[in-house]
């Protein structure tokens, strides 16, 4: 497992709807902030890139340091961010992926509105196994 | 490393300007700018200047189109070790300002000047600029020779044109020394160092290579000067020779050099042109440039090379900073970014970041721009001064765009504006979460908070206070969901800790708290609504107010609660007031000093108010102000002085909010989770102020509480009225409005018409005359419930109380205001006058009912009078004055004394006494007792009744003339043809009919009937009983109303003509004397009687008549063995016919052999009965006979004394 791994989920609107640190490093304040504001910044870089390819998963997209943003899109342009620093591209396309499904079933949820804060308690636990396992 | 490096770097001729003696910043500024556009001096311009010594190394100098450029370096820049490596780093030119009037001295600014340039050992020519000498200076200076040039006062533009010139000579001179200085180098050969090679030449073999290096190096130098004079094409030669030779020696960085030389003298000779072989070719060279410049930091050197490598990576960058290329060039600026950990200066680090900022910026990539601003922000802020601090703190101020956290006062109207307009579409119409989205769009909660903690941090210490206020403010307000109490508590004493080091009174445009929502605009007070007027109308006031019970329409078109389209008027000079919410969610005491509407508009003061917040609380406040002029007036939001700033908090804004905050969008809803409840938008409305108006104030004489009433008191109340405006009134109309209508029987309109026009101050006092209604009848039993009819069901809830509306208005045209269009007419207004009515409940009704007495007739020498009503029965107290005789009449219809009262059951749950009085007003009816004497229109008074507290009482109200004279088919059968209906059932039907005559019949009589009641001093009232009457009477109705068929008497028989002629002075007699034996009889005597049969229908009838005798036993006396009456004539079946309408005479005679009382009764089986007869006997079959039975009569027989 990743020593830092900071996910976000990123609504089209660019609001965070979901955010978490799912490495194992001890967690502190700054970083966390840091992490955040890297995210944040890989945006635009996932703005333009998005429109040139087709797939979803694109893969490491920026870098700051020694920590690489991977991205995945989804067809609503919401976008799974994830701030790593380990190399594992399968384990990161696989845990996109699967959070992927489980954001569609939220999506489903009647109660929930598309473009807001994703609270349900079950899709983070489901989120930090996934990382468990593939990160 | 560098600020700003670009390819074309290289071609730049570094002059360091330094300001000389003292010079105040603004005029130091001021002459900068004067020489910054100075930067390109075209080589045409310099050629007066220019004086060739020798012949120019610059053998391809384009003359014509080249040009010398200069970079200005303000206050100049520190030598570096580097200087050697790239001449255009060296600084060349040295330019002193000076101002003259702060430093009279020139010999010793002179001084100044040369020490100066001291540092700049590689400078080639100094000259200082004198700027405004006076006349002695020019004098002075005049004569001196060397490096002073002054400017004599002039305009900015004879200034600007005697500076380009000076730099025309700067230039030219400058170029000589290049020339000078290429032809010494060329000849000589300089040993050229760079720091990289201090290390190596302890080593002989180092030296040896070094030898061999020069030569490059030297071409590669000269190369630079050539670029630097503005030949480009000498340069790229010079670069060629210096790049075979770096290549051969294995010279890495220098031959990075000299290819950067020779990309910039590409550029510099392609001026102005941009084709994608061009930028191939920059592509390809510059990426070699950063590979040798990465080999050549291989070899383990303690100074590394590496700012070379960035700042080329920069220059690329830059050169290539355009949106089609933005991945190659986001991948340059990540790699140089990377690069920035290898940097050991932090300087360089800043520089670094600045530029990857910068370049992000002009990429479009705000917020990568932003990102690497904040990591300058942060270097900023390590290094731990003011200076730092206050670069810190603008370098943040730059973010605050990308990360959404602008200050009000750096977003734009405009964009302000824009915003508006989408709030206001979410206003109107349902709420589409699409609409509300973009307002919150981007809203990074987590680095927002950091952004502003940075920025709150960085102006506290570079003692900015009102930057940190606002950061403070923007923070508190928007994140303080995700801030601990402890957390809000510092942000609280930050902004009071920076308000204290601002003057007093200063504005901000980021709002703090509290959270301010429109609550409501309260409608006019009733006394004051006003009332749009219709010229063309004498009732001016209709169709102005919305009128109808129903609140929705289904024509208005949307909602039918939108009241933006609500129009409201204000007054000149007369205070209104606005609801508005405060929520403070924090977890401190909110202290608002002062908090006032804010109108734009100009036509409004405001009244400021003082509030405190209590911890998580809400509060509704009420703002008020006086309109004072006329016009529209705007309320955009309130201004607040709180935490010691003044702040203008806009009620848009919190609704954008509270719609994120609907959606989930914002993190919480301000409102409510200070436990306010739920409100709907509430949008400003239009609002117009109009002049002013006349305004009546009322007041109830003798005080405004409520009235309070006994259910049925009559009662007058005073209501004054007073005009407290500043206009007159014209026109003035009172109506009535709300529920119980009925209570108010008057009012005194004319009074108040009869005033007008009231002038200011006037006042005006008319009565309203009050009947309290019923108390709603919850507490009756059901059964009297269920026959009170429903509709009398009234419930009585606050509310029910009436009012008067009474609408005025002034002139038509305010004299002062200029007639400007004659369609406007000052609108009138409303008073709503609320009769404030409590009615307690009174006399409560229990029941009523009808009673009925029979008296017997005694047989008298004559009959009872058919229709001497007025007599008396009770013969011992013959009192024709006397009320009460009047109770007990004969009922000529049935021959007896009939004596009926309707029983009122009366209880009194008060706790005050009730006087009863009972009246009956008589009319002048179509009755056949018209013969009565008093009968028009008296009122009979019966003896008052008193009901203490919690006491019931009957009253007993007599009734009287009471039959009909004729048993009339028209009763019974009056629909019958008409229905079709056979005589069988005639009878169902014909009641049925009946009733309704008889409803008419019996209503004339209950209204004659007044239950009036006192208590008291002044209350009096009526009960209202009327259908209790009612009730009780329709049950025995028929018995009662309807005359018998037959009307038996008996009378005796004196004389034999005596009964044919009915003397009226002996009946005056008989009344007048009644102890005279009247209707006595003595025994053992023949007494000769007479029944009086009468027929009362319109029928003949034919019968058998059947007269008996009783004792007070109640034995038959006339037959059986024991009799004690003998008797001469018929006295049973006596077959007779009677005409309709007709009485006929049967006479016998009885010897009463005991004395004592007798009665005599009369009884008849009539044959052959109609239908109407049927109907009144109530028998079911045909075949029964039908029986009718006189009243008894009483006989008493006196012995023979």
């Amino acid at each position: 497992m990743a020593t830092t791994a900071c996910f976000i989920i990123v609504s089209r609107n660019d609001i965070p709807i979901y955010e978490a640190e799912v490495g194992v490093a001890a967690k502190r304040e700054d970083a966390a902030q840091l992490h955040q504001f890297i995210l944040h910044a890989a945006l635009d870089v996932v703005q333009d890139l998005a429109w040139t390819t087709s797939a979803m998963y694109l893969k490491s997209v920026d870098r700051f340091n020694e920590l690489v943003v991977s991205v995945y899109v989804t067809a609503g342009h919401t976008r799974l961010m994830l701030l790593h620093d380990s190399r594992n591209d399968d384990g990161i396309k696989s845990f996109f992926q699967e959070v992927h499904e489980l954001y569609i079933k939220t999506l489903l949820n009647p109660l929930y509105l598309p473009g807001s804060r994703i609270t349900s308690s079950h899709f983070d636990t489901k989120v930090r196994a996934l990382a468990r396992k593939y990160l | 490393m560098e600020p700003e490096v670009s390819i074309e770097g290289s071609s730049m001729i570094q002059v360091a300007v330094i300001p000389i003696g003292t010079l105040p910043p603004n005029i130091l500024r001021d002459y900068y700018s004067m020489l910054l556009p100075l930067h390109t001096i075209p080589l045409s311009s310099i050629r007066s200047f220019y004086t060739q010594h020798h012949k120019s190394p610059f053998s391809h100098q384009p003359w014509d189109s080249g040009s010398l450029r200069f970079k200005f370096v303000l206050a100049g820049a520190p030598p570096s070790p580097w200087d050697d490596f790239q001449s255009h780093r060296k600084t060349l030119a040295v330019i002193g300002i000076l101002h003259c009037p702060s430093s009279p001295d020139l010999d010793h600014v002179m001084d100044l000047f040369s020490a100066s340039c001291k540092p700049y050992n590689s400078s080639l020519v100094h000259r200082c600029f004198a700027f405004c000498p006076n006349d002695s200076q020019l004098e002075e200076g005049g004569k001196k020779e060397g490096n002073l040039r002054l400017f004599p006062p002039a305009d900015r533009t004879t200034l600007e044109f005697h500076l380009n010139t000076m730099m025309q000579e700067l230039a030219a001179y400058l170029l000589m020394e290049f020339e000078k200085w290429v032809l010494q180098a060329e000849s000589s050969g300089t040993i050229i160092k760079t720091p990289l090679d201090s290390q190596a030449s302890l080593s002989s073999e180092e030296v040896i290579k070094a030898k061999k290096r020069r030569l490059g190096r030297a071409q590669k130098t000269i190369g630079d000067f050539c670029l630097l004079a503005g030949s480009p094409v000498d340069a790229n030669a010079h670069y060629s020779t210096a790049l075979e030779l770096a290549r051969l020696t294995a010279d890495y960085f220098w031959y990075a050099g000299a290819l950067e030389g020779s990309v910039c003298a590409l550029l510099i000779d392609r001026m102005g042109q941009k084709d994608s072989v061009l930028e191939e070719e920059v592509r390809y060279r510059y990426n070699s440039v950063i590979l040798n410049y990465k080999k050549s930091q291989d070899n383990a050197q303690r100074v590394s090379p590496i700012t070379f490598e960035l700042e080329a990576t920069l220059k690329l960058a830059r050169y290539l900073c355009r949106r089609e290329l933005a991945k190659e060039v986001v991948e340059l600026l990540t790699t140089a970014a990377d690069g920035a950990r290898s940097l050991i200066d932090a300087s360089d680090k800043l520089i670094l970041y600045i530029e990857i900022a910068r370049l992000y910026g002009s990429l479009g990539y705000q917020r990568k721009a932003a990102f690497f601003s904040r990591q300058v922000a942060q270097l900023y802020l390590q290094e731990e001064n003011r200076l730092a601090a206050i670069s810190a703190m603008q370098v943040l101020a730059m973010t605050t765009k990308a990360y959404h956290v602008q200050s009000r006062s750096s977003i734009s109207d405009n964009s302000l504006h824009n915003k508006g307009i989408g709030s206001f579409n979410a206003d109107s119409g349902k709420i589409s979460h699409q609409s509300a989205v973009p307002l919150f769009e981007s809203q990074w909660s987590t680095l927002q908070m950091v952004v502003l903690r940075e920025i709150l941090l960085s102006a506290v210490r570079a003692g900015d206070p009102l930057t940190a206020w606002s950061a403070a403010a923007r923070l508190l307000r928007s994140y303080y969901p995700l801030i601990t109490p402890a957390g809000q508590n510092g942000l609280a004493n930050a902004l009071s800790n920076s308000a204290e080091r601002l003057p007093p009174g200063t504005r901000c445009a980021d709002p703090a708290l509290p959270f301010i929502r429109l609550h409501s605009f309260p409608l006019h007070p009733i006394q004051m609504d006003i009332v749009k007027r219709n010229p063309a109308r004498e009732d001016w006031w209709v169709g102005s107010a919305p009128s109808g019970p129903f609140i929705y329409t289904p024509f208005s078109k949307g909602e039918p609660n939108n009241i933006k389209k609500r129009e409201l008027i204000w007054i000149v000079g007369e205070p209104v007031q606005v609801l508005v919410e405060l929520a403070n969610p924090c977890g401190f005491d909110l202290r608002v000093d002062s908090i006032y509407l804010s109108v734009h508009s100009g036509n409004f003061d405001a009244f400021p108010v003082s509030v405190s917040l209590l911890p998580n609380s809400s509060k509704v406040i009420t703002l008020s102000g006086i309109p004072t002029s006329v016009g529209p007036v705007t309320i955009p939001g309130c201004i607040v002085h709180c935490f010691g700033v003044i702040t203008e908090h806009l009620f848009r804004e919190v609704d954008n909010l509270l719609l994120g905050a609907a959606q989930g969008l914002v993190l919480s809803d301000p409102f409510r989770c200070c436990g306010s409840p739920k409100l709907k938008n509430v949008s400003v409305p239009n609002i117009s102020v109009v002049p002013s108006l006349p305004l009546l104030v009322s007041r109830v004489v003798g005080g405004d509480a409520a009235i309070v009433l006994y259910e049925g008191e009559i009662r007058d109340v005073w209501i004054s009225l007073a005009n407290a405006g500043t206009v007159p009134i014209e026109q003035a109309h009172i109506s009535l409005s709300g529920k119980n209508q009925d209570s108010v029987i008057s009012y005194s309109c004319e009074t108040l018409k009869s005033r007008l026009p009231l002038k200011p101050g006037a006042e005006v006092t008319f009565p309203v005359t009050l009947k309290a209604w019923q108390v709603g009848l919850v507490d009756a039993d059901t059964g009297a419930g269920k026959t009170f009819s429903g509709s009398n069901m009234r419930r009585s809830k606050d509310g029910s109380s009436p009012s008067l509306l009474i609408h005025y208005a002034g002139p038509l045209k305010s004299s002062g205001d200029p007639p400007t269009d004659g369609s406007t007419v000052p609108p009138g207004r409303r008073l709503v006058v609320p009769l404030q009515i409590c009615v307690l409940q009174g006399l409560s009704f229990v029941k009523a009912q009808l009673l009925s007495m029979e008296f017997p007739a005694n047989v008298g020498e004559n009959l009872p009078k058919l229709d001497g009503i007025n007599n008396a029965f009770n013969d011992g107290l013959v009192d024709s004055e006397t009320k009460m005789d009047r109770l007990v009449k004969i009922d000529p219809f049935r021959g007896s004394w009939g004596l009926r009262f309707l029983e009122l059951e009366l209880s009194n749950p008060t706790d005050v006494a009730f006087e009863i009085d009972v009246s009956v007003k008589l009319e002048n009816s179509s009755s056949e007792d018209n013969q009565f004497s008093d009968q028009d229109a008296t009122e009979y008074g019966y003896p008052k009744t008193r009901i203490d507290r919690d006491c019931s009482s009957r009253v007993l109200v007599p009734l009287e003339h009471f039959k009909l004279p004729v048993l009339d088919d028209s009763f019974f059968m009056k629909d019958t043809r008409a229905d079709g209906i056979g005589g069988g059932r005639n009878a169902s039907f014909s009641e049925k009919n009946t009733k309704a005559e008889l409803n008419a019949c019996i209503k004339n009589l209950i209204s004659r009937i007044k239950v009036q009641w006192h208590s008291g001093r002044n209350s009096s009232g009526e009960l209202n009983i009327k259908d209790a009457i009612q009730a009780a009477l329709q049950t025995s109705v028929m018995d009662v109303l309807l005359p018998d068929p037959l009307t038996f008497g008996f009378r005796l028989v004196r004389n034999g003509f005596e009964s044919e002629k009915p003397d009226p002075e002996k009946e005056s007699k008989n009344v007048e004397s009644p102890a005279a034996s009247k209707g006595s009889v003595l025994a053992h005597e023949m007494t000769p009687m007479e029944v009086l049969v009468r027929n009362n229908t319109k029928d003949m009838i034919k019968m058998s008549l059947n007269i008996t005798c009783r004792d007070v036993a109640g034995e038959n006396c006339v037959d059986g063995t024991k009799a004690t009456v003998l008797w001469t004539g018929v006295l049973s079946d006596i077959t007779m016919e009677i005409p309709p309408l007709q009485q006929i005479k049967h006479s016998f005679c009885l010897h009463f052999l005991v004395p004592g009382e007798y009665t005599l009764v009369a009884a008849a089986v009539i044959d052959n009965a109609s239908d109407i007869l049927r109907a009144r006997a109530r028998t079911s079959s045909a075949a029964e006979p039908i029986f009718c039975r006189g009243p008894p009569y009483h006989v008493r027989v006196l012995g023979t004394a």
